[in-house]
């Protein structure tokens, strides 16, 4: 999606469990789900 | 090969109204509890330096509800425009507006009212003045084209129900060269149609 969008030089950063452990259930944990940051540029220069 | 991106299969008006809602009560009763971790605990397991989290005005941080840590990905630079998507009570703004400094500044868009008006408590209370609050959506940024050095957002993208459109619009936004640094999620197991047109689910 972020290639399509027109981003380049995606990089990822870590993925944390940021759901286990909620006061309430999610239901996130079904689909395993975590947290990731991630960065990415505009083509071109400013 | 081609990737196809479509729309959720949800009415996206009345998921907004359920996700505005539930934030809204992130804002006004942080203390209540949610399927998701907030305030200081949460930004702890994020790996946010406590001495900056400490540093913010004590509403902003315990309506803080993120899903990663964009600055993680590198500190933003004095003089530089950013955009916070989703910015809800503003816990990532006031760092941004702390890191680019007084020539620098931070627009920050949220659709739910109750958290732009706990943000723009904290940046006053944070006394930043390098902040402007406008009420949008992703899909539909209140922001001019190429005017963006870095747009920023933390467990925001999830909840729009065409992404496209959001990540088309940030493109639009930044200028050429500029950067995004996102917190979001990824999932392990595949969401079935189902569950991706169950509107309860995305609030759960």
């Amino acid at each position: 999606m972020l290639e399509h969008s027109g981003f380049t030089n995606v990089r990822w950063g870590n993925q944390i469990d940021v759901f286990s452990g909620s006061k309430h259930e999610s239901s996130a944990a079904a689909f395993d789900t975590r947290g990731v940051t991630f960065m990415a540029t505009k083509a071109g220069t400013t | 090969m081609t990737i196809e991106v479509r729309p959720a299969a949800v009415d996206a008006e009345e998921l907004r109204c359920l996700i505005s809602d539930k934030y809204t009560e992130v804002a006004k009763t942080p203390e209540k509890g949610f399927h998701f971790h907030t305030g200081k605990p949460l930004a702890m397991m994020l790996s946010y330096p406590e001495e900056s989290v400490d540093a913010l005005p004590s509403g902003t941080v315990q309506s803080f509800a993120g899903t990663g840590n964009p600055f993680s990905m590198g500190d933003l630079h004095p003089g530089e425009t950013v955009l916070d998507i989703g910015c809800g009570a503003g816990f990532d703004t006031l760092i941004a507006a702390g890191q680019v400094g007084t020539t620098g500044r931070v627009i920050s868009v949220d659709m739910t009212p109750a958290m732009l008006e706990k943000a723009s408590a904290g940046a006053r209370d944070a006394d930043l003045d390098n902040i402007e609050f406008r009420e949008g959506l992703a899909e539909a940024l209140p922001v001019e084209d190429e005017s963006i050095d870095v747009a920023i957002s933390n467990g925001v993208i999830n909840l729009c129900p065409d992404k496209m459109a959001a990540m088309q619009e940030i493109h639009r936004v930044l200028k050429p060269g500029g950067r995004i640094q996102i917190g979001d999620i990824v999932v392990h197991k595949e969401v079935p149609e189902d569950a991706k047109a169950d509107i309860d689910l995305w609030g759960d």
